[in-house]
């Protein structure tokens, strides 16, 4: 398939000189690869945007999951796609920011997108289950100093990983990774479990994976990372704690083409997207789950992606968490 | 609200025909969906979830149900045909589901696959409604430690499943747990047995694993030698199940359901493990032991009530702790959230009426499953009849197109071919694919249990022996060690 797409490009380059092949862009359906697994946070996202987004577009868009090794599968298949416009990627904070700063061996790096857009931001916060009898931060970082506390992440790499590894190192923890325990689980689900079930002490994630659990009151929440309070998470916000620097920790979906992503395809993708999110059941629906609706322009997604990248590449080499071989 | 006003508001919710119709429909696809090789039950649902985004919640999630529960049924409709699971859950059934169709008691089979799934979905969604809260808890107190020691003594079904001998079945089971290394570490993150190929970090395909294992040596013998199969008779046969041997396997199934249900209502195990761990109790627990793997129909019931056990079991987490059990429960969670519903000990106050709307939905699903099945086998017991030469390149292309499917990844058909030459290889010497495959799901959760555990404790290993559920899998473990000791000491002094 990547051939014919190729010989395609060749013909169609040769014939019509290079620009004027993308004048008509898109003359096909477009092919979006989501790295993660169907039902969850990347992929109802995805799902989520693909009715108004393809209305914009005007040609049918092919959503297929590619899932594995925490979204790294999906985002080489997307990184070896020829750079027509005709297989793009949904990107995640997970695969494009954290995978990046902490794993030395991934085969991919933030050099090899284009990020056209990104469109949503999730706040980050971290909880604890009510039977541990903590409150607040505060004690939550006084019995760090007693030992014996632990966090659950879905996986090594992952963002909570990375997110309380932060947290713990910005409430002044001078060793995060010896003075609490990393249990890392398979998948954001289990993270969240084994906090309920109590292996481990505490998780940060996604407010929206927390938010059932803590309408249920089986999860007390302690933080929010953003500047604004969260609906329906009765804890202080990052900036009431003093804590400014945590707004860097948030989860965002979007879109990335690869590299060499010609710039009128970048500029289509632009207006597509702003389309695509003044759609007021969109908006309706991503807010109701705890999104922030957020739309950046290509060169606003790429400097927020690279700053985000940049806070967290610093953490893991000043705490020593980059994961080599 | 009484438990009445409660009924009576789920029973308005769900008593339109667009959601019995959602219900009805769901299970036709999962069954077509689960009968197809390599589509698989999660595939299904996965497929059908962006279609409930706009349908009224209760209308989407029976859907899903639906989906779900007509997948892991259909899975055994290819499982007993063509020796190749539809959906991982149904391996066991293959055991000795497909040695009858060989022997033309498809129609066989099949019915009691059908009687076996039925009533342990019925017995499911009444754990379901009736002790949902009680098993939730219960479900709580596994945690990495608790769930070393089951794991630990799931491993003891390779010795049920190992055939004649114990050696090969250990040697398949090595196997299994060597290729289920490969991937990144759990601690540390790092790439293992990668060979520096990305399409190897997130370890081998499960699906393409199973299908190379199974139906892939079938076909290959096949193309080796076209006319072995000439000769011995397979037709249909006019085979069906009775009453008598319902009645006959029906301490099977009730146990099977009961294991499905435990091991459906703790989060992270699945359908798989229940089935074989049903089958090899049914087998420990049988008169006619000797005949299991050859062909036993009470073989074919314990390990479909085995899985299909588990698919009303596995909403106990996600309904009562918003805790999804499995892969697939992960992906109707999701339909949950798109329309807004947390689910948790809240839903129950909250959304009472829809709670009570997917019981009344469950319960009619066992009646459609029952319905839908039929109709199924009646239309696909046929495929026992087509020739050979004409099946066999019919199966390699579906489960080419279904392998595919699952990731959208051509690397994936490559490592099903590969695995269809081990299994190949292996059929030629004797050595049993079940424990290969059971060693495959089990050790991964077995390592990574163990390390959490460790994490845990500080390395201290008395925390496996931390209270009384760990107790007593150590317990059970031994036990059952030490039977197969005995076993083996009585048929070397005979």
């Amino acid at each position: 398939m990547k051939h014919t797409t190729l010989t395609f490009a060749v013909t169609a380059a040769a014939l019509l000189g290079a620009t004027a092949a993308y004048a008509d862009y898109p003359t096909r359906a477009i092919n979006m690869v989501i790295p993660y697994g169907a039902g969850g946070a990347t992929d109802i996202s995805a799902r989520t945007i693909s009715e108004p987004l393809g209305a914009a577009v005007g040609k049918p868009l092919v959503m297929a999951n590619i899932t594995g090794a925490g979204g790294a599968t999906g985002s080489v298949a997307v990184q070896n796609a020829s750079a027509d416009g005709y297989t793009m990627l949904f990107a995640r904070v997970g695969s494009h920011s954290v995978n990046p700063a902490m794993k030395a061996t991934l085969p991919y790096g933030l050099e090899d997108f284009r990020f056209v857009t990104v469109y949503e931001i999730n706040p980050v916060a971290c909880a604890v289950r009510p039977a541990s009898g903590i409150t607040s931060m505060d004690q939550l970082i006084a019995k760090v100093a007693e030992g014996g506390i632990s966090y659950s992440s879905s996986g090594v790499g992952s963002m909570p990983h990375l997110a309380s590894a932060m947290v713990l190192s910005e409430f002044g923890v001078a060793d995060p990774l010896t003075d609490a325990t990393h249990i890392p689980q398979k998948g954001g689900g289990a993270a969240i479990t084994a906090v309920l079930n109590g292996t481990s002490t505490f998780v940060c994630t996604n407010s929206s994976a927390l938010a059932s659990f803590v309408a249920n009151k089986q999860l007390t929440p302690l933080l929010v990372t953003t500047a604004e309070p969260v609906v329906g998470f009765d804890a202080p916000t990052a900036n009431q704690l003093g804590k400014d620097k945590l707004n860097q920790l948030v989860g965002w979906t979007g879109i990335a083409g690869p590299d060499d992503l010609p710039d009128d395809v970048a500029a289509k993708w632009g207006e597509w997207m702003a389309a695509a999110t003044a759609d007021p059941k969109f908006r309706e629906t991503m807010e109701a789950r705890g999104s922030v609706i957020e739309l950046m322009d290509p060169v606003k997604a790429n400097e927020f992606i690279q700053g985000q990248y940049d806070t967290f590449r610093t953490l893991v080499e000043d705490l020593g968490m980059r994961i080599e071989g | 609200m009484s438990f009445i006003d409660s009924l009576m508001a789920g029973l308005s919710l769900v008593a339109s025909v667009e959601a019995f119709l959602a219900l009805f429909v769901g299970i036709v696809i999962g069954v077509i969906g689960g009968a197809i090789p390599g589509l698989s039950a999660t595939m299904a649902v996965a497929l059908t979830l962006p279609f409930t985004f706009s349908m009224q919640p209760i209308t989407g999630i029976l859907l899903l149900l639906g989906v779900y529960k007509g997948g892991i049924f259909g899975g055994c409709i290819p499982a007993i045909l063509i020796k190749t699971p539809g959906t991982p859950a149904s391996s066991a059934t293959i055991l000795d589901g497909h040695p009858m169709a060989e022997r033309g008691e498809a129609g066989r089979a099949l019915g009691m696959a059908l009687w076996a799934s039925c009533t342990a979905d019925l017995v499911s969604n009444l754990a379901l409604i009736l002790f949902a809260g009680w098993l939730a808890s219960f479900a709580l107190n596994f945690g990495p430690p608790e769930f070393f020691a089951l794991i630990l003594f799931s491993l003891t079904i390779i010795a049920g499943v190992s055939g004649d001998s114990l050696l090969r079945g250990a040697l398949s089971a090595l196997l299994g747990l060597l290729l289920a290394t490969v991937g990144l570490d759990l601690v540390y993150g790092t790439n293992r047995f990668t060979f520096g190929d990305p399409n190897m970090m997130g370890g081998l395909n499960f699906i393409a694993v199973l299908i190379g294992l199974f139906a892939i040596p079938e076909i290959i013998a096949m193309a080796w030698n076209p006319t072995a199969h000439l000769g011995k008779a397979r037709a249909l046969g006019n085979a069906k199940v009775t009453i008598k041997d319902y009645i006959a396997s029906f301490r099977s199934i009730l146990r099977g359901s009961l294991i499905g249900v435990f091991l459906g209502s703790i989060p992270g195990i699945g359908a798989a493990p229940s089935a074989f761990l049903s089958y090899s109790e049914a087998r420990r627990k049988s008169k006619n032991k000797a005949n299991f793997g050859k062909g036993e129909i009470e073989g074919v019931a314990a390990s479909e009530a085995g899985n299909n056990g588990v698919a009303g079991a596995t909403l106990i987490p996600l309904l009562a702790l918003g805790v999804p059990g499995d892969v697939i429960t992960a992906i109707i969670i999701g339909a949950f959230m798109v329309h807004g519903l947390q689910p948790g000990p809240m839903m129950f106050i909250l959304n009472v009426d829809i709670i009570y709307g997917l019981f009344i939905g469950l319960i009619v699903s066992s009646v459609f499953l029952f319905i839908v099945g039929s109709v199924a086998i009646k239309g696909f017991r046929f495929v026992a009849d087509v020739p050979k030469r004409i099946l066999m390149p019919a199966v390699l292309i579906l489960c080419i197109y279904g392998v595919f499917a699952v990731n959208n990844n051509i690397f994936d058909v490559g490592v099903m071919f590969a695995m269809g030459w081990v299994g190949y290889v292996m059929m030629r010497y004797r050595i049993p694919a079940a424990p290969f495959l059971i060693a495959f799901i089990l050790g991964p959760l077995l390592e990574d249990n163990f390390r959490q555990s460790m994490l845990m404790s500080g390395s201290d290993p008395s925390i496996l022996l931390r209270g009384p559920i760990t107790w007593f899998f150590w317990a059970m473990t031994l036990l059952t060690i030490a039977a197969i000791g005995r076993a083996i000491m009585r048929k070397q002094a005979v």
